[in-house]
């Protein structure tokens, strides 16, 4: 299990990550992505989960297509153009903040 | 099958989550659709709707909902973003400002006060606030603001009362103490209230600790920063040197009045007498000085053994600049060193008393000026003191014995 700590910062990258490799996601779908692909190491609940889509959403990152399950709406996010590229420069600083950590905490022996 | 016996129990769902704390339509659709796929799941395993439902409502805290709300509602509410991000940026600039200042200060050089006071201005009158609103809006339910307040109001004190001693304006001494009233009375008693009732809950409140510790720091550094303890020795053991020697002068100068009054010198012995009358005056007047840095600390008519570990920065000022009596003294030590430049027309001996008297000049000021004698503790002014007063015995010494010579 990883610290919430830890995974503060980066959820908002995984959250882009995943849309962009999965196209159009719904809220739960994600927390079971986020949950198989981490192995179980990573849960991400939905308290932490919908403040951020909104706010990627009202921030114009990620768009909704809206689908009737039954009586009730599920709403699929997808990135928008601008988040596409944002995505990327977010996944990008992330494997550079790790690179960095890296070289920090296990330094090569001289 | 599944599907249909959840829609058949929609407008239940949506109402308990309406009654566990939802009113954002947009965020009762995720989470509907959340709920009904976590329940989904259950009834994939064979289970039966009821104990599906109520097992997915348990593991919803109570508070679960309306805190991601009102995150989610913070994190919409672009007024309110801007308004964080514009009190880091606030935060950070005026605490760069005052650091600054504190620089300048440190280096004696011009604009120091101004730096510091505009930058603990604004960190009281405009970041403070910012925060502690922007902090209390971001707290997930509504709690009481008296915390919030209490807090501001003392940290704001004591950022003001630090001020105030920095720059050592009139009321700098209310201030302080009010503000460590302030802490004792109010924050302490209303932070371990807080702290108990919380306890067990949730984690104490990291930034009203860190508050508290900043205040405590406060208070410390605007304390009376005691000089160490061997150093009041040194001036003590110097002082009382300085007293000795004065006494071992005058016991000279004494014989030397005895000289002069026989018939040889006649002629001289009305401006010895003067000499000697004036520098009396002087060392009545530094011995006024002591006994009222003394009679300050609370003990008149102590010697300065006894007094010497009281500490009190305050004597030197009540006794030498609030009564104007450091200046009446150098002002008159002023005309004493003149007096002796005139009567004495001997290069080495005219050097002589100038080293002595050199405390009337400006290395008085630069030493011990107005500034020194505030910032010093009563064992500093004190040695000053008999310093000044071993230099007018000496200088009377010299004067009078080369008149004798001459």
């Amino acid at each position: 299990m990883i610290a919430n700590d830890l995974l503060k910062g980066t959820l908002r990258t995984i959250v882009l990550k995943l849309l962009a490799d999965n196209g159009r996601m719904y809220g739960y779908e994600i927390t079971k992505k986020v949950e198989e692909l981490s192995t179980g190491k990573i849960k991400l609940t939905f308290g932490a989960l919908y403040p951020v889509l909104h706010k990627l959403e009202a921030d114009g990152h990620i768009a909704t297509e809206t689908e009737y399950i039954g009586k009730r709406i599920r709403k699929y996010y997808t990135l928008t153009d601008t988040g596409r590229s944002w995505t990327e420069q977010k996944v990008d600083e992330f494997f550079d903040f790790v690179n960095t950590l890296t070289y920090v905490l296990k330094p090569t022996p001289a | 099958m599944i599907a249909a016996v959840i829609d058949d129990n929609y407008d239940r769902i949506r109402s308990d989550l309406v009654r566990l704390g939802l009113t954002y339509d947009r965020l009762i659709d995720d989470m509907l659709d959340h709920v009904c796929c976590m329940v989904e799941e259950y009834m994939d395993q064979g289970r039966d709707f009821e104990s599906s439902y109520n097992q997915v409502i348990d593991s919803i805290g109570e508070k679960t909902l309306p805190e991601i709300q009102h995150q989610t509602l913070l994190n919409l509410d672009k007024k309110f973003q801007r308004m964080k991000n514009f009190t880091y940026v606030f935060g950070l600039t005026s605490a760069i400002i005052t650091i600054i200042g504190s620089l300048f200060k440190r280096m004696h050089w011009p604009g120091a006060g101004i730096l510091i006071t505009v930058g603990m201005m604004l960190i009281v009158f405009v970041f403070l606030p910012l925060y502690f609103i922007t902090n209390h809006r971001a707290q997930p339910e509504r709690k009481n603001p008296v915390y919030a307040i209490v807090g501001y109001l003392t940290i704001a004190l004591l950022l003001v009362a630090a001020v105030f001693k920095i720059m050592h304006w009139p009321g700098a001494g209310y201030l302080v103490y009010s503000s460590i009233g302030f802490i004792l009375i109010g924050f302490i008693p209303l932070y371990v209230v807080n702290a108990f009732q919380r306890s067990g809950k949730e984690k104490a409140n990291l930034p009203y600790i860190v508050m508290l510790l900043v205040g405590i720091a406060c208070v410390m550094l605007m304390g009376n920063v005691n000089m160490s303890k061997d150093l009041l020795d040194v001036y003590m053991e110097e002082a009382l040197a300085n007293e000795l020697r004065v006494e071992e002068v005058q016991e000279r100068t004494a014989r030397l009045l005895e000289v002069a009054q026989d018939s040889a010198h006649a002629n001289q012995l009305a401006t010895i007498a003067q000499i000697h009358d004036q520098a009396r005056d002087l060392q009545v007047m530094v011995n006024d000085m002591q006994e009222g840095m003394i009679a300050f600390v609370g003990q008149p008519g102590a010697s300065i053994n006894e007094v010497h570990p009281l500490d009190n920065k305050n004597a030197g000022r009540e006794a030498i600049l609030d009564n104007g009596a450091g200046s009446a003294f150098i002002r008159e030590a002023k005309q004493f060193a003149s007096m002796l430049d005139e009567l004495v027309k001997d290069e080495v001996a005219n050097n002589q008393i100038e080293d002595h008297l050199e405390f009337a000049s400006l290395v008085w000021d630069f030493e011990h000026g107005w500034d020194g004698v505030r910032e010093s503790p009563l064992m500093k002014n004190y040695f000053k003191n008999t310093d000044a007063s071993k230099g007018i015995a000496l200088a009377e010494y010299v004067a009078i014995s080369y008149l004798l010579h001459h």
